[in-house]
């Protein structure tokens, strides 16, 4: 019984602990950025990107975390602690709402889940602005709200990709294509807008769908390196796929052969741009992404107007640009 | 006098240490929570955490039937995903809702029993059956649809856990009467103390006449229909149906069960209990989500508790020891 009672309030204490820590934490934040005032006055933004496992969403929060401070609020991030999952983010925005937060900035896990989270938000008069993925206006209809989106064009920066590979393969290029999740916008985005670029420059001999995912594009890219042996070009729809893609070509000793291209302009990815073994990438903007959805909350918390919708760009990634772009990123990173 | 202290002594340790230990997170969440200015402890959150459970839960009690058995079964989850996209695909085609309900019970009963037959009579090992419909149920899954989500359901579908009675979500409501039916058959019918038996000592099971096969591809067709009825609740929560729903969620209803106190090795253990896991599980997402602790430290404090919840339940065989 003794041990039992040791062990509970061991229990107590990790738990308390751990809990006490995070919130001390946070009220030195407080009182360094807003030392007379009580946290009652302050806005409050809560931030869900659709998970926090790698650089692009993490450069995202980071933005994001720079605009609250500059702009003296306080901003929660949550994400799913798996893959992304529409119930996951559901229960994050139940659970946002109840710890009181005055506007919800997001980015779903897919273009059609969010209903449910939306109807709730509505309901409990927090305005809510889509990032990066953009929701279906049927979804936003079915929910009865109306929601500004900041994020990248998708389909105009995969035309430009297509289009710089236009210019520099010849006409009926074997292509290989790596999609990610079926379903999202996207994905089918980043597909379309490079064929519609590239147009006859590339034939498409095989297309997979790998999750966006380094060890799904490596294995699909195995697969279709053994099927089609021939093929000159890998484009994925980004850049973990990309990397997977690479090691795989890399492995069948065919890097001369096959060039790769990728999307998202991660760090890992400007490297290998840099030094030559990825042909080219495209750029997107999650730090920008996320100031501007902080920014446009906390106008819209106040009453005033946001922006409706801001292509926050895409940039074409090739040897010649890639390291100014990595030096642009490392602001943001970590 | 002895005799009775001894008894008190027993009940103490074996059966309230769960229920401290959930109070216990309740009050320290509570606590922590009002001393950062927000709410944890209100009628509203209470019915959050329990609607947010509810999918874990349900599922829970047919993870916990199984394992009661000596058994597991993996593709709970992987029903939860197929039920979404198999309705989804039924609606679509004009089926009324209903209807596609019943059929959505059917297959997962379906899908557990032939989980139970390979189990029981096919002898092999419940772990490596189940690990293969889980993959089997989730590419199925992905076949009906290409691997897309659907959305756009009735608004009937929406209301089967969103409507209130007496100011109460009615989701909440089917979570205590599913827990009452299975902890009544558990208790007072011959197959509730069939299961145990078998859970307990197969091979005595056995010999006292049991039919023990037939029980046991029944414990597993039971765990489709709850996943089902699980699927469905989560169907009607979002609307929607994504194919990767439920990923996990067999190890999430196999966390309340152990958390619950059910022995991982058969025979013993409380269903209602896993209610209670389910539960612990539902307030520390929502707690630390409140307070806004970051998402790493929330999967090191659920690891911790499941750890801790299991030591706790084994004090008394420690003592015996």
């Amino acid at each position: 019984m003794k041990k039992l009672v040791a062990v509970l309030m061991s229990l107590t204490l990790i738990f308390g602990g751990v809990l006490a820590g995070c919130s001390k934490n946070k009220d030195k934040d407080d009182n360094a950025k807003n030392p007379s005032k009580g946290d009652d006055s302050k806005i409050v933004v809560g931030f869900i990107p659709m998970t926090l496992n790698n650089e692009f969403f993490i450069t995202m929060v980071n933005g994001a975390k720079e605009k609250a401070e500059e702009l003296g609020i306080e901003l929660k991030v949550q994400a799913g602690d798996q893959h992304a999952s529409a119930a996951d983010q559901l229960t994050i925005v139940e659970n946002m709402i109840t710890s009181g937060v005055d506007a919800i900035c997001i980015v779903p896990s897919s273009s059609e889940g969010l209903a449910a989270a939306l109807k709730k938000c509505k309901e409990a008069n927090v305005p809510v602005i889509n990032i990066d993925t953009k929701l279906e206006d049927s979804v936003l209809k079915e929910a009865g709200v109306e929601v500004p989106f900041y994020g990248t064009n998708n389909y105009e920066g995969a035309k430009a990709i297509g289009e710089y590979v236009a210019k520099n393969f010849a006409k009926g290029t074997k292509t290989a294509v790596l999609t990610g999740i079926a379903g999202q916008q996207n994905a089918a985005d980043r597909k379309n807008g490079f064929i519609k670029g590239a147009g006859d420059s590339i034939k498409i001999v095989a297309e997979q769908s790998a999750n966006w995912e380094v060890d799904q594009g490596y294995a699909a890219t195995q697969n279709i390196l053994t099927a089609n042996p021939d093929i000159e070009l890998v484009y994925c729809g980004n850049d973990g796929m990309a990397i997977g893609a690479l090691r795989a070509v890399k492995e069948a000793k065919k890097e001369k052969q096959v060039k790769v291209i990728g999307f998202d302009g991660v760090t890992e990815a400007l490297n290998l741009v840099e030094n030559g073994e990825m042909f080219a990438t495209c750029a997107q903007f999650p730090a920008e992404m996320g100031k501007l959805g902080v920014e446009n909350a906390v106008k819209l918390v106040k009453g005033e107007k946001a922006e409706k919708n801001i292509d926050t760009g895409a940039k074409l990634i090739t040897k010649d640009n890639a390291k100014e772009h990595k030096e642009y990123l490392s602001k943001y990173a970590g | 006098m002895n005799s009775i202290k001894e008894k008190l002594k027993k009940f103490d340790v074996k059966s309230l240490t769960l229920y401290i230990g959930a109070v216990l997170i309740l009050i320290i969440f509570t606590v922590i929570c009002s001393i950062n200015g927000k709410d944890f402890l209100t009628t509203s959150n209470i019915q959050n955490i329990i609607s947010q459970s509810a999918v874990i839960a349900v599922i829970g009690i047919g993870a916990s039937l199984v394992i009661i058995t000596g058994g597991i079964d993996l593709s709970v989850g992987s029903v939860v995903g197929f039920v979404g996209i198999f309705a989804g695909v039924l609606v679509k085609a004009g089926v009324p809702l209903f209807a596609t309900l019943l059929i959505c019970l059917a297959v997962g009963a379906l899908v557990g029993a032939i989980n139970g037959a390979l189990v029981s009579y096919g002898k092999v090992p419940a772990f490596i059956v189940t690990l293969g419909t889980m993959q089997i149920v989730r590419g199925l899954t992905k076949v009906l649809t290409d691997g897309r989500p659907i959305a756009g359901f009735p608004e009937s579908l929406a209301k089967i856990t969103q409507t209130e009675i007496l100011g109460i979500p009615v989701v909440i409501l089917y979570v205590f009467a599913l827990y009452a039916l299975v902890m009544f058959t558990l208790k007072k019918t011959k197959f509730g103390r069939r299961i145990y038996a078998i859970g307990g000592n197969p091979n005595a099971a056995k010999l006292s006449g049991i039919k023990v096969q037939k029980i046991e591809t029944l414990t597993y067709v039971i765990a489709g229909i709850f996943s089902v009825i699980g699927g469905i609740i989560l169907l009607s929560r979002l609307s929607y149906a994504d194919p990767n729903a439920g990923s996990s969620y067999e190890l999430d209803a196999i966390a309340a069960t152990v958390i619950g106190g059910i022995a991982m090795s058969g025979g013993k253990g409380k269903i209602g209990n896993t209610l209670v896991g389910a539960l612990i599980l539902g307030m520390l997402k929502c707690g630390l989500q409140i307070l806004n602790v970051a998402v790493y430290y929330q999967t090191i404090i659920t690891g911790l508790v499941i750890i801790v919840a299991v030591y706790l339940d084994k004090a008394k065989e420690r003592k015996a020891e």
